[in-house]
């Protein structure tokens, strides 16, 4: 891993299209501000990884799991 | 058109034939399994508001989704404007949105919707993206048997 040292107001360029700059630390908070292409998606990680977990249960659930759950969840069930 | 020929291909829930323009491309693939970008969406049973979405290229590869509106009524999810120009969005109408669904082993009432990343699909131009939802308050972990009436 890439390690660098930057201050508050100080930026980084990750390629031609991609400013990191750090505004601001308070004690162990660091804001950073990013401009990054408009089709360039950004997500916290922890959010990432707790989906990714999500949809290998999603992939996990046996086909008789998956028959028994669709006949004890009826979609007229909340009509 | 001969390109519209139906296809059989093999899922989780066995042979099953497909109609080749209900593909689903994802140009990111899903959250974890990035390299596989094709899928179609298979209905459980006739009156279940589970779908297997399943990829076209794995036969293993098959995840359980559903509607969440059938359950929860008040779903909200937001979409960024980045995602809305990979799914080449220009009318929320062509929307539809999934989530996947977790079943605890030989537990089906303990089902779970996971709200936190929902499935979007331009149901026109046939593209789906999976969208985490940032600031979300909706759970990882929605228990089906604890939705109010």
């Amino acid at each position: 891993m890439l390690i660098l040292t930057r201050k508050p107001g100080e930026s980084l360029y990750l390629g031609d299209n991609i400013k990191l700059k750090i505004l601001s630390v308070q004690g162990k908070q660091i804001k950073i501000g990013l401009d990054v292409p408009d089709d360039m998606t950004v997500y916290r990680e922890e959010v990432y990884q707790k989906i990714k977990e999500q949809n290998r249960k999603a992939l996990e659930s046996s086909q008789q799991d998956l028959l028994a759950a669709a006949t004890l969840w009826h979609e007229n069930e909340n009509k | 058109m001969a390109r519209e020929r139906k296809q059989v291909i093999k899922t989780r829930l066995g042979d099953r034939e497909i109609d080749p323009s209900g593909i689903i491309y994802f140009p990111r693939g899903l959250i974890g399994l990035e390299d596989k970008r094709e899928y179609v969406l298979l209905q459980v049973r006739d009156d279940s508001p589970f779908l297997l979405l399943q990829c076209v290229t794995d036969p293993g590869l098959g995840l359980l989704v559903a509607d969440p509106y059938v359950f929860v009524k008040d779903y909200n999810i937001k979409l960024e404007t980045p995602e809305k120009k990979i799914l080449k969005l220009d009318n929320l109408r062509q929307l539809a949105v999934l989530v996947t669904v977790t079943i605890p082993q030989d537990k089906p009432e303990d089902t779970t919707l996971n709200l936190s990343g929902p499935i979007l699909v331009n149901t026109e131009a046939k593209i789906g993206l999976q969208a985490p939802q940032v600031d979300s308050k909706y759970p990882t972990w929605y228990r089906l048997s604890d939705r109010k009436g």
